[in-house]
């Protein structure tokens, strides 16, 4: 299995640094980026699996980004990080095509199965692409 | 609570009872003072006027009557004068002396009534010629009488009252005959009985008189009540000097039916000869009919005064009662005015804080896992040590999840959650409440009684929000029977299909809520709980969910009584309500959902 590509987007610096270090320490290849405008940025230098991205940031929100993401590369998953506590957001998210959301504040453990379910998930819609040819034509 | 608190209520209670009935007496006052004023005026006036009208004109018929009577007995007098006086110009002494002749005369004269007593001639000496008569007076010789002087100075005479030669009152009429170088009299008296008739045919009521004066003020007729012929008259003839007149006199009575009364006095003088005709009637008789509708007219006047005050006091009543029941219900709605804003302005503060706190609550979650791993990679470390600092961060993490779930419960509190509507059928559902609560209400010795209505129709709303609002009410139902060693709690449902909705009523038998803290119920972080037992959101939580399900909640308490809640749910949601849910109904994002994907 190849080492999965994770993105995190949030604008409380040390949670971002924090979470980057931990899910680096488990495998995974991590950048940490502090709002919405750097994470297209990013996206577009590299290829990210999966991306957590929190709704509320200054300058882009949450949600902007997540069309704008969803524009680049439909086939990323995205876990939405809410602070409001408020799920009305999240469904947003989900209607844009997030792929779960979770209220702050979470534990790691938790934070950390629901990006191994993501990029399970993002295996299971790629492995079709990559193991069929007609899909190719 | 001090005492000075509690005895405040009642003041207040007080204070506004005596403004309402302030209001009241303003309002009677006021109505009335606009009313009966004008009505009093108005009456009193219209009272005056016509009383004054409608004496003058029995003043003016009064005068009439006597005037026109008056007329008549001059009118009478007048005549019998000319008849003598036709007599004497008809007759020649030779023929009128004689008897026979004297009688036919007499006969003649006396044709229409008896209007003379006797006749007689006399010759200019005053000696009787002739007589015929009931008297005696043939051997009279009248020549130094009054009335021959007169006579024989004037031509004709008509006399007072007098008694004369035959010892009666009476009146004599004499005329003058120059017949050649003889002058003869003819002379006759009048009939006082005819007299008497004739002026007594003003019958003026039970009271009225009416009599004849002479200048002397001697009496020519006999009055009905007091004094009689020729007698001096009991009103002085002083105050009668005009031609004529009335005028009201209050008269120490002189006769025994009047003690001392009003009399109205009419007067008259006569020309010839200058008598006066007085008529005279007690006063209340007289007015008797005017007084009567008088008192007719203010009987009424003051049975409508009555009448407008008791109506001003009913409608007033009424009015007030009113005033006050809108000012009650408009000060109820205030207060759940000022309760809802309330709550919603918390709901605000709350979220906004929830939310601030769940950024550090996150950071201090993955700095603890951070800490872990770090312990992890030291596996040279003392193991005491690693124990002790793995302890210390599983407490931390335990007071982080702690402080979650408290803003957790703050963000359900505000109105940021979402409902999921869906068909509920309310007695099945409160039943399956009360199965969940049945275990721990029988620890507190509280059982359950249910009341509820056949064939509800199923309600729009959200299970698990409903669900949330009556396990908190029953918690707190089955709380207040704390030191209680038996209770119940009794769970009602009716529909009221005028409002659209379903009632139902949570009422337990436990401690009761004092007043002060009833108001007070509600709002967030409200709690009579010792510390660490109740965050104080229960209620408010539920009074925010049951609001934004389109439905309202009360309460009622009696101390040491217990505890009565209503709340009404619509059949149907209200429109104004999120649409996500209704578009995506089968899109569930509850915790289930969650752990559903988990797995």
């Amino acid at each position: 299995m190849k080492r999965a590509r994770v993105l995190i987007v949030d604008d409380e610096e040390a949670f971002a640094d924090n979470i980057a270090k931990l899910i680096s320490k488990r495998g995974y290849d991590i950048k940490a980026v502090y709002n919405g405008q750097s994470a297209l940025t990013a996206l577009d230098e590299d290829d990210f699996d999966v991306i957590i991205l929190d709704l509320k940031m200054p300058g882009m929100d949450g949600l902007t980004t997540l069309k704008n993401i969803k524009g680049k590369k439909p086939s990323v998953e995205v876990i939405i990080l809410t602070g409001h506590g408020s799920m009305e957001s999240g469904i947003d998210g989900i209607q844009l095509g997030a792929f779960d959301f979770i209220m702050k504040p979470v534990r790691f453990d938790e934070l950390y199965d629901k990006i191994r379910q993501a990029y399970q998930r993002k295996l299971v819609h790629e492995e079709p692409v990559q193991g069929s040819p007609t899909d190719k034509e | 609570m001090t005492k000075a608190e509690s005895n405040q209520l009642p003041n207040e209670e007080k204070q506004k009872a005596g403004h309402y009935s302030r209001l009241y007496r303003k309002f009677v006052f006021l109505t009335l003072i606009s009313s009966l004023v004008p009505l009093l005026l108005v009456g009193w006036g219209i009272y005056i006027y016509y009383s004054d009208f409608s004496k003058d004109r029995l003043k003016t018929s009064f005068q009439n009557q006597v005037e026109s009577h008056r007329k008549i007995i001059e009118l009478f007098l007048k005549e019998r004068t000319h008849d003598l006086q036709l007599v004497a110009l008809n007759h020649k002494l030779e023929e009128i002396q004689k008897q026979p002749n004297l009688i036919r005369v007499l006969d003649s004269i006396n044709r229409e009534g008896q209007y003379f007593t006797d006749l007689g001639i006399i010759n200019d000496q005053g000696k009787h010629l002739t007589y015929i008569g009931p008297y005696d007076l043939m051997d009279k010789n009248y020549s130094q009488t009054f009335w021959f002087k007169e006579v024989m100075k004037k031509g004709y005479f008509v006399s007072d009252m007098f008694t004369g030669f035959r010892g009666s009152p009476h009146i004599i009429i004499a005329s003058l005959r120059i017949e050649g170088e003889k002058r003869w009299i003819i002379r006759a008296s009048i009939e006082t009985e005819y007299l008497r008739s004739l002026v007594e045919n003003v019958k003026i009521g039970a009271t009225g008189e009416v009599y004849l004066l002479n200048q002397a003020g001697i009496l020519q007729t006999s009055p009905r009540f007091g004094g009689r012929i020729m007698d001096k008259a009991p009103l002085p003839i002083e105050q009668f000097r005009e031609e004529s007149g009335i005028r009201t006199l209050t008269l120490a009575g002189s006769n025994p039916t009047s003690i001392s009364s009003k009399q109205i006095v009419a007067h008259a003088w006569m020309r010839d000869p200058h008598w006066l005709l007085v008529v005279k009637q007690e006063y209340d008789e007289a007015f008797h009919d005017v007084n009567h509708a008088n008192r007719a007219t203010l009987i009424f006047l003051h049975l409508s005064l009555l009448g407008i005050i008791i109506i001003t006091a009913i409608i007033t009543r009424t009015m007030v009662k009113t005033i006050e029941k809108r000012d009650l219900e408009s000060e109820q709605l205030n207060k759940q005015l000022i309760q809802a804003g309330k709550l919603a302005s918390l709901g605000e503060l709350s979220a906004g804080v929830a939310h601030e706190i769940n950024n550090p609550l996150a950071i201090i979650l993955m700095e603890n896992q951070v800490v872990r791993d770090t312990v992890d990679e030291f596996p040279e470390l003392d193991a005491d040590f690693k124990e002790q600092l793995i302890d210390s961060l599983s407490q931390i993490d335990s007071q982080v999840q702690r402080c979650n779930l408290i803003t957790h419960n703050l963000l359900r509190f505000s109105r940021r959650t979402v409902s999921q509507i869906e068909a509920v059928d309310i007695n099945a559902f409160l039943n399956e409440v009360i199965q969940l609560m049945a275990n721990r209400a029988k620890g507190m010795g509280v059982h359950f009684n249910t009341n509820l209505e056949e064939g509800q129709k199923p309600i729009y709303s959200d299970p698990s929000q409903l669900q949330q609002v009556f396990l908190n009410l029953i918690n707190n139902a089955i709380d207040a029977h704390e030191g209680k060693p038996y209770g119940s709690i009794t769970i009602s449902t009716r529909s009221d299909f005028q409002k659209q909705g379903v009632i139902i009523e949570v009422a337990d038998t436990g401690s009761g809520i004092p007043k002060e803290n009833l108001e007070r119920i509600f709002d967030p972080f409200f709690t009579t709980k010792p510390v660490g037992k109740g965050t104080g959101l229960g209620l408010s939580i539920s009074y925010s969910l049951i609001n934004k399900l389109g439905g309202d909640i009360s309460v009622q308490s009696v101390v040491g009584q217990g505890t009565h809640f209503t709340l009404f749910l619509p059949f149907n949601r209200p429109e104004d309500s999120e649409k996500n849910d209704e578009e995506h109904p089968g899109q569930t994002l509850m915790p289930e959902s969650k752990k559903e994907t988990k797995q």
